[in-house]
């Protein structure tokens, strides 16, 4: 657990002492909010959950793709010798989750600021967003480790993940609409749930599959 | 287990029993349309009814009813065979109709000596013209169904939007299943590469799933012609179409990752872990989202699933033989492009 709390300030550290990557992230969907503000000028509802997941999804993959990039790889051997990989992934996840949620808390504050927040059901809204970013970060995060690689850069990074957040997205669109009233759902909750199933699924794969990646 | 030739051609045996069995035997008599299919209360309605693979001008003895439950039904008062599959039948539709409903629905059941009984569920809409009228339940009962005849012999059911069509099922549906088993095995060697380091095992997984990715893209082609001749389109915004292509791009992101130029070992190892978290990944999209959501393939949203009358005895007989002969072949498949995968690092070391 210790040794988890440490992974996870080592991640932060690094990341403030790289500003420019934080704050380029930030200023990217900063930007990309206030485009699309300019050219709907007004959003319908049903526009302004797509748009928010969108531009969550392609920001948290730009946040996403350096993970296990930034660092130079003698610094990982360092890791290697240092920590166990269990409990590395974990850090890393607890890590990316909470940048991610961040991330779309941004995202939100400049959509509600240029667009409006139409959100009726804020406890489903935050509930279930909270489940799909920890999933998209499971999954973003391991594919990111898969995807390191000198010549392939981002592209294999987005080609790989993208079908398999799908399903994830799907799930938070729903949830999102039944959150805004534009649909109503009796049993909603049984996809909530199923969003948790998937994240717990991934996170139990992750788990398993990551030490015999990590060896290399 | 699988040693040897002879599952090869086992595979290819069946495989050519399933296409010759499932392509020429023909379908059971069934009733294509009835015209006029509506009717008001106490008309005398003359049906022209239009056979599939009838024999209406050979039977001697034809009977027809229009059933309104199991206990209601009405004769035929003549019937008139104008040709094998073609028949005309007169109908004298009582006063009075049962409580409650403005229209009902009629079910016609024809019954002779070579065809055996057969039914067109909701064939005559009957609109009720006078409302005063108490349902008078014996009006209704002069016609008693009883001994229809039983048709003997191997023929596969009669579906009326499906017709021919229905021996899709040992292709369409038969693909999936056999690609599953296929992506098992994939998933199987891919464990086993990541455990013992073998390259042969990372060749068997990555030859497997090729396949399996072959017979996916198969599975999604005799659907959209199926679902074509059916619902009308090509694609449809159908929660399990939607779902397939997502996990096939799941399955071509595979090939991707497996086409970029790594070291031999590093490409194996993440091609394993990238299958086996794929597969995992697969499992809420195939088998949990689906079943959650109405769906019009049979099984989803109050549809029958596989068993009931969709899939009977005659369909058994080529559908399950169909699923094990396309596994064998995928099987066979998997090892010949294991060998040349083999064949082309042999030669490639030698080379060097």
């Amino acid at each position: 657990m210790n040794r988890i709390k440490e992974i996870f300030l080592k991640e932060l550290r690094v990341e403030f002492r790289q500003k420019y990557t934080l704050g380029g992230i930030f200023l990217f969907s900063a930007t990309v909010v206030f485009l699309i503000y300019k050219v709907f000028n007004t959003v319908t509802e049903l526009e302004w959950s797509i748009l928010l997941w969108i531009i969550t999804m392609f920001s948290a993959l730009n946040a996403i793709v350096k993970s296990f990039s930034q660092e130079k790889k003698g610094t990982y051997l360092y890791y290697y010798s240092l920590f166990d990989p269990i409990e590395l992934i974990i850090g890393k996840l607890i890590y990316n989750t909470l940048f991610i949620f961040l991330l779309f808390a941004a995202i939100l504050l400049f959509m509600s600021l240029f667009l409006g927040f139409p959100v009726k059901d804020t406890e489903l809204f935050f509930g279930a967003s909270f489940l799909g970013i920890f999933g998209l970060s499971t999954i973003l995060t391991f594919i990111s480790l898969i995807s390191t690689s000198d010549q392939t850069g981002s592209t294999l990074m987005s080609v790989l993940s993208i079908p398999l957040i799908l399903p994830i997205m799907l799930l938070l669109l729903k949830t999102t609409a039944v959150s805004l009233r534009l649909i109503t759902d009796t049993s909603i909750d049984q996809d909530v749930l199923l969003l948790a199933a998937i994240d717990a699924i991934m996170l139990g794969t992750v788990i398993i599959l990551f030490p015999s990646l990590w060896r290399s | 287990m699988l040693k040897g030739w002879w599952w090869k051609f086992g595979g290819a045996f069946i495989f050519l029993y399933v296409l010759i069995g499932g392509m020429t035997i023909p379908l059971r008599p069934g009733i294509t349309s009835v015209q006029p299919s509506n009717a008001k209360t106490g008309e005398n309605i003359l049906l022209d009814i239009t056979g599939y693979n009838t024999h209406f001008d050979q039977a001697k003895n034809i009977r027809a009813w229009l059933k309104l439950d199991s206990t209601h039904a009405i004769n035929a008062l003549k019937t008139n065979a104008e040709g094998p599959n073609h028949l005309q039948m007169e109908f004298q539709i009582p006063e009075t109709a049962p409580d409650g409903n403005e229209v009902y629905p009629l079910h016609l059941i024809i019954d002779n000596e070579i065809d055996g009984a057969f039914i067109l569920p909701n064939a005559v809409f009957v609109s009720r013209s006078t409302d005063s009228l108490m349902f008078n339940p014996n009006e209704w009962t002069n016609g008693k169904m009883d001994k229809f005849h039983n048709y003997t012999g191997i023929q596969f059911p009669y579906r009326n939007i499906l017709n021919e069509t229905i021996r899709n099922t040992f292709f369409h549906v038969a693909l999936w299943f056999a690609m599953f088993i296929l992506l098992l095995y994939g998933v199987y060697y891919s464990i086993r590469y990541l455990r013992s380091g073998n390259f042969d095992n990372d060749r068997l997984a990555s030859s497997y799933t090729i396949v399996a990715i072959l017979y996916g893209s198969l599975g999604i082609l005799t659907g959209s012609v199926w679902a074509k001749f059916t619902w009308n389109t090509f694609w449809t915004n159908d929660v399990k179409l939607n779902m397939t292509a997502i996990a096939l791009l799941i399955y071509f992101a595979y090939l991707i990752l497996r086409g970029i130029q790594y070291d031999q070992d590093k490409r194996a190892r993440l091609a394993a872990i990238y299958n086996i978290f794929a597969f995992i990944a697969l499992i809420p999209l195939v088998f949990v989202i689906p079943r959650l959501q109405d769906s019009l393939h049979p099984g989803n949203g109050g549809n029958p699933a596989l068993g009931g009358e969709d899939l009977d005895n005659t369909l058994r007989m080529f559908f399950y033989p169909s699923i094990i002969a396309l596994f064998l072949i995928g099987k066979w498949m998997a090892e010949i492009l294991t060998r040349y995968e083999r064949l082309k690092d042999q030669y490639f070391i030698k080379s060097k």
